[in-house]
């Protein structure tokens, strides 16, 4: 079987009013299956959020990753996403987070790494455009010289692979690390000594609002690849809701590694 | 007793555990790599449990690759990564 490139298929955009932490984890799972079962067109959805939350991966655990009482004392509600990869901290408007979900014919034969640099290398490119110097840095970093941009995290299930990244546009760091246990080992092969540091976020390095920011990423996404755009279908967001209702929004799986 | 490893070029790999009975017990992996199927996971996490402390490496990372399902993928992470986590629990040993 040879490799599908980005224009051997039909792109759509879903790009929806902000919607609740938990809808997006169970976005996320829904149309991935989606395409993977050949349901909907290849996709890249780019999230809005509705309030803001700390993301954890799939096998992160609760406890060792997230300080309960600040996220509690800061209204920060906290959801477990289905792929592996590290915690996020999410703010309205602080973030530019989206989702690919691809066809697995398109990474066929590549190695993970490969996989992860052919996912974001649109993305490099949008910014390239918009006056950053960015790049790709295993296993699953954007980084640029003043430091990272962003993270992103894949799960393949089906026929289908999910690559979705979250980018720093502007982040209030003391909250971050009142929320998030950041590790003196996460650190011990990174180059800087404060957690704080790791991250450089969108906003100081372009100067421009992030709705700016998002706009010029999805028009190099559409001249590269080609994009239309499509909207959620009723069906699509009434199983997301009925697996916000039945795996994301319970203990069990917030709680799944504890 | 909780214990943590940067894999060099990998991912945070971390093991909670107790002891009983000079076994392994209650063994918990979590960190922030990429493991498929995610069954694997408490796959693992049943192959060290009850081991026995005097257990060397070589023949726990052997458990820890025949209980993988079939088709496992890694990211980040190895069975010797895990083993590495989990001897850094039992000799550093700081509350879980």
């Amino acid at each position: 079987m040879s490799r599908s490139d980005w224009r051997d298929h039909d792109w759509q955009l879903i790009h929806a009013a902000p919607q609740s932490p938990l809808l997006h984890m169970a976005l996320d799972e829904a149309l991935l299956d989606a395409v993977g079962a050949g349901r909907r067109q290849p996709t890249v959805r780019l999230w809005e959020w509705a309030s803001p939350a700390v993301v954890i991966g799939r096998f992160q655990s609760l406890r060792n990753e997230v300080d309960g009482d600040a996220a509690q004392r800061h209204g920060i509600e906290v959801v477990r996403r289905i792929s592996g990869g590290g915690a996020m901290f999410i703010e309205p408007g602080n973030t530019i987070t989206y989702s690919i979900y691809a066809p697995l014919s398109m990474v066929e034969g590549l190695s993970f790494q490969e996989s992860y640099a052919l996912m974001d290398s649109w993305v490099l490119e949008a910014l390239r455009e918009l006056g950053i110097e960015a790049w790709y840095q295993p296993l699953n970093d954007l980084a640029s010289a003043a430091g990272k941009i962003g993270g992103a995290a894949q799960t393949r299930r089906g026929g289908a692979l999910l690559h979705h990244v979250t980018m720093a546009y502007d982040i209030d760091a003391a909250k971050m690390l009142d929320v998030l246990r950041i590790g003196r080992e996460k650190l011990s092969d990174k180059g800087t000594a404060s957690a704080a540091k790791r991250v450089d976020p969108l906003r100081s390095q372009t100067g421009l609002p992030r709705a700016a920011v998002v706009e010029r990423m999805l028009a190099t996404f559409r001249r590269l690849h080609g994009l239309a755009d499509d909207r959620l279908r009723d069906d699509e967001l009434a199983q997301a809701q009925a697996l916000v209702e039945d795996k994301f929004g319970t203990y069990a799986w917030i709680a799944d590694v504890p | 007793m909780h214990g943590e490893y940067k894999m060099p070029g990998g991912k945070l790999v971390v093991v909670d555990l107790t002891l009983h009975d000079g076994r392994f017990a209650g063994v918990r992996l979590s960190g922030d790599f990429f493991l498929e199927p995610d069954a694997a996971l408490p796959a693992i996490n049943a192959a060290l449990e009850g081991q026995p402390i005097a257990i060397d490496d070589a023949t726990l990372g052997t458990a820890i690759d025949a209980a993988l399902p079939a088709g496992t993928t890694m990211y980040g992470i190895s069975s010797a990564a895990i083993v590495v986590a989990l001897r850094r629990a039992l000799h550093e040993g700081a509350p879980a």
